[in-house]
């Protein structure tokens, strides 16, 4: 529906005649919600790191969706009341460092609307650059060309742009211009983006939440992304396990050579007849298709390619099946936590595995919230595991940098005396947690557990999710990579050569003990031949194998 | 008034200040292949701790008789002694002290035993106190003041080099023993009121002698220093190296570098690096 179009503009003389007060806040962030929840793959592909890293935009939904359910119940509120709940919800929600920076957002916004019944074009203004203060405030080192800079760039064309006639929506509308051109900006001024040939996942998230919000009052639909195709690699059928529905009984994959050009809006309109949790991946020409159907419609979605293509390969899960055996993994992890007394120091700590959650049970941790690289936990998640705790002195040990503002974010909303130790790899919270000494003062305990994060070097070992060149090495998607302290240092044919690079590139020589952690896609034979292989070459080195149970990194390595 | 002053073999002090000060040891036993050996007899500290990893059945350790302490205390009254300080290893980790106070019973309040609470020199430098307060001729209250002040003024610490010996001798609470029960961690364990404390672990030698030094430094100024090992005399010597070198920290004369006496060795393993101090 283009904008021109009376509907459209029949409909915005509507809005633009009532008063923006709660409820129409609320269904702007219901809109932004969605249109991010549409839009949600493309933002997760827009990975720096060629990893199955920290998703974006996973973790900005989940926080735009706690914050919506927030307010999803409440009835008539001022603008000033509703936004309070949103930020309250965002916070709770907050998820890695995209959902940290948009959960501050929220609450500087929130601040901006102080004792306002109803939203107006300078009560907007005011909101953003609040927003944008806040967001700042809460980074200790803000860096451009992210989702702070997009926030900038909004508040400075508003703050510029604002004329007395006009109202919320001209603001807005002047945001998501804004927005737009910001993001594109963003890889001149963070060379890693430019490099990796993306723009910022962040920035785009925000983009698209305001975009959202304006295709709600213009009545664009809010389902169906624009850009919905994505790489290959990008199409992510795991995290779409985590919300299969009820009755969506079979997952569906069928990879095509279209007969002409395919009409992406019309074909997912067609999918969204049968089923949910729809992908489209395109590759040199080659479209695969994922879909969630119920039992019954289980081959709709193959004959319905096969009238406008050519099918190459189809695949058919019984997701019910398989979420049983994950429940049934899940079982099998039962972990012997310390217990602590009140007054004592409880260590937290976030463990990607089922193996290194024994592990740091073995080493004395009081609570354990799982997550990791592909799933960041919410501030919420971390803070139960806070209040769950019968003490009030607890440190926490992020294990992931994409986690570290998340738990300074629960830190700050419990009134319990926690400290941040930053471990950004789990080689480096072992280490800090084998230097806690549980008798003292906490502060001066973190300390020492900061200071031993430097002890090792931490390795991974993952598989490429696209080609690219980054920090001077070529990858060609579907290559082994190894990333050593968070650099790219090389890609390799197979998992032992990258294994045995990384060693040469972390000095291994030099130091007296590798530890290889295998993760959930090696069993311990293919462990054990690989470690076989690093002994060979390290004789002078002890190398220790544990089962580490991490997905997607088939070994962490700490080198010391 | 004459003082003896009687201590056991677990204070690891150097045969010649215990000739030098007129010093009597009882040596506490070594069970070696269900034998016993008086401490320092039948094998070299080298030598024991070299084979301890392989020795097929785990060597154990035993208190001295009383009989042992008796032979000494008349001895010392022989001598012409009218009272005698009985100074020894922490009642928590052994039978000593109720062996020593069995065999004072007879004497009544002509001896005077001691829990020190410690081990090795932290149990050593208790007694260098007493034969120091009693040099300057203090009397039996200033005396055990002065043990008393060193005693607090003690810090003895090491790094072991696995948990193993540790968990295998009892000596430390069941939970204490199954830390790192999955990843092999060297433990830093510190000596405080006779209990043998965890205060975190390391994973390299590197590391532990990182961590030794550094807590070392922490102490402050000393007024005594012994540095304690397991057959890991490199390490030990590279540590009095890095602490010469450091300038901000007054160093005091003598320090004793000491191989551990097998009877505490048993149980804490061979390759362990640590030290005992007395601050200033």
């Amino acid at each position: 529906m283009g904008l021109d179009s009376p509907d459209t503009q029949k409909r915005l003389e509507k809005f633009r005649k009532a008063p923006m007060d709660g409820q129409s806040l609320k269904r702007l962030v219901e809109a932004g919600l969605t249109w991010l929840r549409t839009n949600q793959q493309m933002v997760n592909a827009l990975n720096v790191f060629p990893v199955p890293d920290g998703d974006t935009g996973t973790n900005m939904v989940l926080t735009m969706q706690s914050a919506y359910n927030e307010i999803s119940e409440l009835g008539h509120r001022s603008v000033d009341d509703m936004a309070a709940a949103v930020s309250q919800g965002a916070l709770m929600g907050a998820r890695g460092n995209s959902g940290v920076i948009l959960s501050q957002l929220w609450r500087g916004f929130s601040r901006g609307l102080k004792g306002q019944d109803v939203l107006d074009g300078p009560g907007l203004v005011k909101a953003f650059a609040e927003a944008r203060d806040t967001a700042y405030k809460g980074v200790v080192r803000p860096v451009e060309g992210t989702i702070l800079t997009v926030a900038k760039d909004i508040a400075a064309a508003t703050e510029a742009g604002l004329q007395p006639e006009h109202d919320a929506i001209d603001v807005l509308e002047i945001a998501v211009k804004a927005a737009d051109e910001s993001v594109e900006r963003t890889p001149e001024l963070l060379p890693v983006l430019k490099q990796a040939g993306v723009v910022d996942s962040g920035g785009m998230g925000l983009h698209i939440i305001l975009e959202g919000m304006l295709r709600h009052i213009y009545g664009q639909p809010l389902d169906t992304p624009v850009a919905s195709v994505q790489s290959l690699s990008a199409m992510d059928f795991e995290s779409a396990m985590q919300e299969v529905e009820e009755g969506q009984d079979f997952e569906v994959v069928v990879d095509f050579y279209p007969e002409s050009e395919l009409d992406l809006q019309s074909f997912y309109g067609k999918l969204e007849e049968m089923g949910t949790s729809i992908q489209v991946g395109e590759g040199e020409g080659m479209y695969r298709m994922h879909i969630h159907v119920p039992l019954e419609n289980r081959y709709l979605p193959i004959d319905y390619i096969m009238d406008i293509g050519t099918i190459t390969k189809v695949a058919m899960e019984n997701l019910v099946a398989q979420m049983d055996e994950i429940d049934e993994k899940a079982k099998g992890d039962l972990i012997d936590l310390t217990s602590v007394e009140p007054g004592e120091i409880a260590v937290v700590t976030v463990s990607p595995g089922p193996g290194l959650s024994r592990i740091f049970a073995s080493l004395g941790v009081a609570a354990i919230v799982e997550g990791g690289q592909t799933m960041n936990p919410s501030t919420q998640e971390i803070l139960a595991a806070f209040e769950n705790l019968p003490t009030d002195k607890v440190i926490i040990l992020p294990n992931n940098k994409n986690i570290i503002l998340a738990a300074n974010q629960a830190k700050d909303v419990t009134v319990k005396s926690v400290q941040v130790v930053p471990s950004r790899n789990i080689p480096q919270g072992l280490s800090a947690l084998l230097a806690l000494n549980p008798d003292g003062d906490v502060e001066a305990i973190a300390e020492k557990m900061n200071k031993s994060l430097a002890l090792v070097k931490a390795g991974e070992i993952t598989i490429a999710t696209r080609t690219v060149e980054i920090d001077g090495v070529n990858v060609e998607q579907g290559q082994v990579i190894a990333i050593l302290d968070g650099k790219l240092v090389c890609a390799a044919k197979s998992v032992e050569d990258g294994c045995l690079c990384l060693l040469e590139k972390a000095n291994a020589k030099e130091h007296e003990l590798i530890t290889l952690f295998y993760g959930e896609d090696l069993n311990a034979a293919e462990a054990n031949h690989i470690s076989d292989k690093v002994r060979e070459a390290y004789p002078g080195q002890e190398i220790e194998v544990q089962d580490g149970g991490q997905p997607h990194y088939q070994f962490i390595i700490s080198v010391e | 008034m004459k003082l003896g002053i009687v201590t056991d073999s677990t204070s690891d002090l150097p045969q010649h200040i215990i000739d030098e000060h007129g010093i009597e040891v009882v040596p506490a036993v070594l069970v070696l292949d269900g034998q016993p050996y008086a401490d320092g007899e039948g094998i070299s500290r080298e030598e024991y701790y070299t084979r301890l990893p392989d020795m097929k059945e785990a060597p154990t350790t035993a208190a001295p008789s009383s009989g042992d302490f008796l032979v000494r205390f008349q001895r010392l009254f022989d001598s012409g002694c009218d009272h005698i300080l009985s100074i020894h290893a922490a009642v928590e980790l052994t039978a000593i002290v109720g062996v020593a106070r069995l065999a004072a019973h007879d004497f009544r309040e002509r001896i005077t035993v001691l829990d020190s609470g410690s081990l090795t020199l932290g149990l050593g430098f208790q007694v260098l106190a007493a034969v120091q307060a009693k040099i300057d001729g203090l009397s039996l209250e200033g005396i055990l003041d002065a043990i008393r002040s060193t005693r607090e003024r003690t810090k003895v610490l090491a790094a072991l080099d696995t948990m193993e010996y540790l968990r295998r001798s009892g000596r430390v609470p069941g939970a204490v023993a199954a830390l790192g029960g999955l990843l092999s961690i060297k433990p830093i364990v510190e000596l405080i009121d006779g209990e043998v404390k965890p205060i975190g672990a390391v994973r390299t030698t590197r590391q532990a002698g990182e961590r030794i030094y550094s807590s070392l430094r922490e102490v402050g100024p000393l007024e005594r220093l012994a540095i304690l090992h397991t057959n890991a005399e490199n390490r030990a010597y590279q540590l009095m190296n890095e602490l010469m070198d450091s300038v901000s920290q007054s160093i005091p004369r003598g320090i004793l570098m000491v191989n551990v006496t097998t009877v505490i060795g048993t149980h804490v393993g061979p390759n362990g690096l640590g030290f005992a101090a007395v601050k200033v």
